[in-house]
């Protein structure tokens, strides 16, 4: 072997390995996106399940309470709106908006009640009172696993150097679906008007 | 040739790196120690025999785990979405069936609930859970005959369960041995030899020293994979209940105080 040819060799390995290499990390990096963007989209497709849940269950939950309460209109009408806003909402942003809006008139409602005590007592009303705090059991559950799986996907696609492939590639960042303040806020009890 | 034996064991020593920053898993629940955990110790021994037997005897026909855990505190933790959390890292029922059941007890916050797995929310819709406890057990915890009260929900629930499953319980149960749970040892003593004879070829050649740097920035670059959630499952080490499975819950359920 001449020495021409020994280093045209060493040369042509090393760019054979940096390129193998290269492919490597544009591989992994890549398929790692769209698996981690992937259990974004499922679990916000459970989050949603949970969210239809919620909002099957309303109009039934009114029924029950305007059988007990039926002078309380202001809260219904709350109540209904923020459903019907539920309802035509498009984009997850504007879902996220919509059903925490749908919360905080949810719990109104709820407080409502709380100056009945014959409807509190009513097994019926119990029993989708129960419902009710299990689908927004349930929509927490959902929100947090989504919230996690949003938060492994940034960090992904953010951090260098596969902050450079997700430019190439379009990869951008995914919405947080923040708790609405009403939830995690002691909700104030007035007595009378 | 030598380049590409270092190139080829450098990559094996990432692949393990990866691997080995992976199963570093945070852990802040304790161990299940069988299908009853009492940790705060609340269950009487008789309570305990019934609750236990009923309970593997459910698991046996139905293939569905009903676990108890009572705790002394959960401190300033949601008791549902502590439960949740629970249930979650302990795995409770078979991965993708999901049928278990979690009864939970906080002594000092003084809240039961029962949270159900993907599963049984079918048979067990939250209305349904809310009834049992307000019919059999928040009557017995607000006695203070916690025991009572936590068999009354066992109880309660493996009705539902053994009458939807369409057996009936005899009142003995033969479990078989577990055998699992020693097999994963073998596994971490084969990476260990692999990595000690990786180490040898990059230390020992002069090849191997030269790949260092190199693999080091290959390291580096290929970090932080992708995570999942579904629990890694206990099987095994209780004494015939393998209801530990990786089993999932939404957070169905419902909770009380008491």
């Amino acid at each position: 072997m001449t020495r021409g040819l020994k280093i045209f060799l060493i040369v042509g390995a090393v760019i054979v390995v940096f390129l193998l290499s290269l492919y490597g990390f544009f591989k992994g990096t890549y398929n790692n996106f769209v698996t981690l963007d992937e259990s974004v989209k499922a679990s916000w497709a459970q989050v949603e399940n949970q969210l239809q849940r919620r909002y099957d269950l309303i109009p039934n939950l009114v029924e029950t309470v305007k059988g007990y309460a039926q002078h309380e209109k202001g809260v219904f009408t709350d109540v209904t709106n923020a459903r019907a806003r539920v309802g035509g909402a498009g984009t997850i942003p504007d879902k996220i908006a919509a059903n925490n809006a749908l919360s905080g008139a949810l719990s109104r409602l709820l407080l409502v009640v709380e100056n009945y005590p014959v409807l509190k007592a009513d097994q019926n009303f119990i029993r989708l009172q129960d419902e009710l705090a299990g689908t927004e059991n349930r929509i927490a559950v959902e929100r947090r696993r989504y919230n996690e799986s949003v938060q492994t996907y940034n960090i992904a696609i953010r951090k260098f150097p596969a902050n450079i492939l997700a430019g190439m590639f379009n990869f951008t960042k995914a919405a947080f679906y923040e708790a609405p303040e009403a939830a995690t806020a002691v909700p104030k009890v007035s007595f009378g008007e | 040739m030598k380049l590409k034996y270092a190139y080829i064991s450098g990559s094996l020593l990432v692949v393990l790196f990866i691997f080995m920053v992976r199963s570093e898993a945070v852990e802040t629940f304790p161990k299940p120690q069988g299908p009853i955990n009492d940790f705060a110790g609340v269950i009487d021994a008789q309570s305990r025999t019934v609750m236990d037997r009923l309970v593997r005897e459910v698991w046996q026909k139905t293939a569905t785990a009903l676990v108890v855990a009572t705790f002394a505190t959960i401190e300033d933790n949601d008791p549902a979405d502590y439960a949740n959390r629970l249930y979650q890292t302990w795995g409770i029922g078979k991965k993708g069936e999901d049928k278990g059941v979690l009864i939970f007890f906080a002594l000092k916050e003084r809240k039961i609930r029962i949270e159900t797995g993907y599963g049984v929310e079918g048979i067990l819709p939250d209305g349904r859970v809310g009834e049992i406890l307000d019919r059999y057990v928040v009557p017995e915890l607000k006695e203070g005959r916690y025991g009572t009260g936590l068999l009354s929900a066992v109880a309660a629930v493996s009705a539902v369960i053994i009458k939807d499953a369409g057996v009936t319980l005899s009142g003995k149960s033969s479990y078989h041995q577990a055998s699992q749970g020693q097999r994963k040892k073998s596994g971490n003593l084969f990476s260990l030899i692999l990595m000690f004879l990786i180490l040898l070829v990059l230390f020992g050649t002069r090849q191997g020293r030269a790949m260092l740097p190199f693999l080091l920035l290959m390291a580096l670059g290929g970090g932080g994979r992708g995570s999942s959630y579904g629990g890694s499952g206990f099987g095994g080490f209780s004494g015939g209940f393998r209801g530990f499975g990786g089993g999932l819950s939404g957070g169905g359920g419902a909770g009380r105080g008491f």
